[in-house]
């Protein structure tokens, strides 16, 4: 069906040129108009990074505020299809809930009526394209700046600009057309022509991917008076179920938090049009008293179409609304929350680099989900285990007890649970950090994948010393067997000390209490050198064991100072002001040196 | 100690400051890290209070160091933002 489809919409478009002028007037007005809200998702972009996510990010808080952001957002970028877009993005990297996704697809749905509003209301009634001229002169004017935001107010500029001319072209189009053909010989009336039309406005609105485009296109024509004011009203329903399948396209490289948002949407959609097409006598009637409340003339059936996708979607969102709770967990039950695969990555979808901020949570929380497994492989490779050492408090007790090898194919485990997810990290880190982001989102990005490649080093230190770790250590073995248990219990602590930062509530955590561990890391360092030479003195160790062990805790000291390097960039403070404080606070090495030296 | 890095790093903050390439430092950020030092240091206390084995009380003593070393650079670095 697919590889017919786009000979079949160029033959059409070619058989429509050929016949009459003025259908290429109106064709080139719905591309016009197309490119304009390409413009405008542009622009928009531009400002992410900012304003945008912060202001979604504070919509979690109820279903009032994610409704508010829906229609506010939605009436200011002219584009339900972004305002979609950014929610599944921001919902996939887990900065908002599945509640405050569906209030926002919600408002969007309320807010997107204001584009029929502004057809009917200004597009048609003022000549627009005396607006949209100037516009799109100073658009470009805007567009050749270096600063990103007025690039993307400029392309802000010209996708209204574009818009305007594109509902002129359609404008005229119709009009002229109006002259040769007569559209409305093709107007059905009753439920046939309720159930063609509203096939025609979905069809239309797959075909263009835009409700928008839609509902502009219904507009003019009705306004030439070329669909009947009945048939315009089954194309705005239509258009409601077509742009459900911009939804589903959304959430195909989304997880399953997506995958939930865009069957909510679904589901918002075709209940309403439900609802329309079932009580359509009752909105028809409810949309005359309206529109005679107002003062808006019998005849004006542009503007009393407005009315209708106001009352019918608003009446969408009232229906829904007090039914959210069961629509989540209807949502939670048909599409469930996939089993946890440790070995592949969470929160990296193509959904979460859509934008800075989900960029910089995504990679956080999987360079995070790295680190769990590398301190599982790191415990697991030295025989420990990590409930043991959690609740101990005598960690050298602890591991000198455990000494039972742990059936483990370390470079297995090593290849699927650390090794995948890092490449992982470091595609999406290369993939995001080459788009045009904030310079300081592009350098966290960069921090968290060298803290990233700081744990793998230390799963890899560890690979090296688990032979002779568990070779010395699974039965006595005098001297070489105290040394490499002291090694296992440094390492050992560090992971403790990691759960520690781990728990602690965030007014208590520091990353400058990494500085401690690397001061005593460092203490634990020279104190085992001395100690070796001491054994290898009074020959309590061979020359061979004294080689294996040095090499060896080469290894461990590597992995210790990693696993403290990786923790210290994740818990580094992200706000501005406090993490040039911990910068600064933060102990040199030569500061770690003296402070293990003293006393 | 290294109070020649640390100097130099101020330096070089209050140069990246001038440049706008860093985020202003407010007193309450300084207080608020050092309300977390404090309370870690208070922990380590407690801790080595109850502390039995040599080994850990010399491994209290030596993280008790490097936090009462960053309250101090901390509350020098209050001083100078006031």
């Amino acid at each position: 069906m697919k590889k017919y489809l786009l000979p079949i919409i160029l033959l059409v478009l070619m058989t429509g040129f050929w016949v009459s002028r003025d259908f290429q007037e109106i064709a080139a007005g719905v591309a016009i108009f197309l490119f304009g809200m390409l413009m405008l998702e542009d622009g928009f972009r531009l400002f992410s990074g900012g304003l945008l996510e912060r202001m979604l990010e504070r919509t979690t808080g109820s279903i009032t505020k994610s409704l508010g952001f829906g229609i506010l957002s939605t009436t200011l970028m002219q584009s339900s299809s972004l305002v979609s877009v950014i929610t599944i993005s921001f919902l996939s990297a887990g900065l908002i809930t599945l509640a405050a996704g569906i209030g926002i697809i919600f408002g969007a749905n309320i807010g997107t009526t204001t584009g029929a509003w502004l057809v009917a209301g200004f597009g048609l009634k003022v000549n627009i394209s005396s607006y949209a001229m100037p516009m799109l002169a100073l658009a470009i004017v805007l567009v050749f700046q270096r600063s990103k935001y007025l690039r993307g107010l400029g392309f802000v500029l010209a996708g209204m600009g574009f818009l305007f001319l594109g509902i002129h072209h359609m404008k005229e189009g119709f009009e002229s057309f109006r002259d040769q053909f007569d559209l409305t010989r093709f107007a059905m009336t009753g439920v046939l022509g309720l159930v063609v039309y509203t096939l025609v406005g979905a069809t239309a609105t797959v075909v263009m991917q835009s409700s928008h485009a839609t509902m502009v296109l219904v507009i003019t024509a009705l306004a030439a008076g070329q669909i009947s004011y009945e048939n315009a009203i089954a194309l705005a329903i239509g258009a409601n179920i077509g742009t459900t399948i911009t939804a589903i396209l959304g959430s195909l490289t989304a997880n399953f938090q997506g995958r939930r948002l865009a069957l909510a949407h679904v589901i918002f959609n075709l209940v309403t049009a439900a609802v329309a097409l079932i009580f359509i006598k009752q909105i028809v009637w409810t949309v005359d008293w309206i529109s005679d409340g107002v003062g808006i003339a019998d005849e004006d059936f542009a503007l009393k179409l407005a009315v209708f996708h106001t009352i019918f979607n608003v009446l969408g969102v009232a229906i829904m609304v007090p039914l959210t709770n069961r629509l989540i967990r209807f949502l939670e039950h048909a599409i469930p929350e996939p089993e946890p695969d440790v070995s592949k990555p969470r929160y990296l979808s193509q959904a979460s680099d859509q934008f800075p901020a989900t960029m910089e949570v995504a990679m956080r929380k999987e360079v995070k989900h790295l680190q769990d497994n590398a301190v599982e492989l790191i415990a697991h490779g030295l025989n420990l285990h990590r409930h043991e050492l959690y609740a101990t408090n005598d960690v050298a007790a602890t591991v000198e007890a455990s000494r039972e090898p742990l059936e483990l194919d370390i470079d297995e485990t090593y290849e699927a649970r650390v090794k995948t997810l890092y490449s992982a990290i470091v595609e999406f880190a290369t993939r995001a950090t080459s788009r045009d982001i904030p310079t300081e989102v592009a350098d966290q990005i960069h921090a968290l994948r060298d803290a990233a490649q700081a744990s793998v080093r230390a799963v890899k230190a560890i690979k090296h010393m688990r032979r002779n770790a568990t070779d010395f250590t699974k039965v006595p073995h005098g001297a070489i067997t105290r040394l490499y248990n002291s090694l296992r219990s440094e390492i050992a602590r560090i992971l403790v000390e990691m759960h520690k930062l781990d728990e602690s509530a965030p007014e208590l955590r520091s990353s400058l209490s990494l500085d401690e561990e690397r001061t005593t890391v460092e203490q634990a360092r020279k104190a085992t050198t001395r100690t070796v030479e001491e054994l290898l003195l009074d020959g309590r160790i061979n020359a061979n064991e004294a080689t294996s062990f040095l090499n060896d805790s080469g290894y461990a000291y590597q992995a210790m100072n990693d696993l403290i390097e990786a923790a210290r960039v994740y818990y580094l403070e992200t706000e501005g002001g406090m993490a040039e404080v911990e910068r600064i606070l933060a102990l040199e090495d030569e500061d770690i040196e003296e402070l293990s030296s003293a006393g | 100690m290294g109070i020649k890095k640390f100097v130099e790093k101020i330096n070089d903050y209050q140069q990246r400051l001038e440049q706008k390439k860093a985020k202003k430092i407010k007193k309450s950020h300084v207080e608020k890290v050092i309300r977390k030092l404090e309370a870690k240091r208070d922990a380590l206390k407690s801790d080595l209070k109850s502390a039995e084995k040599p080994s850990k009380k010399d491994r209290l003593e030596t993280k008790l160091k490097v936090v009462d070393e960053q309250i101090e650079r901390a509350t020098w670095l209050l001083e100078q933002i006031g």
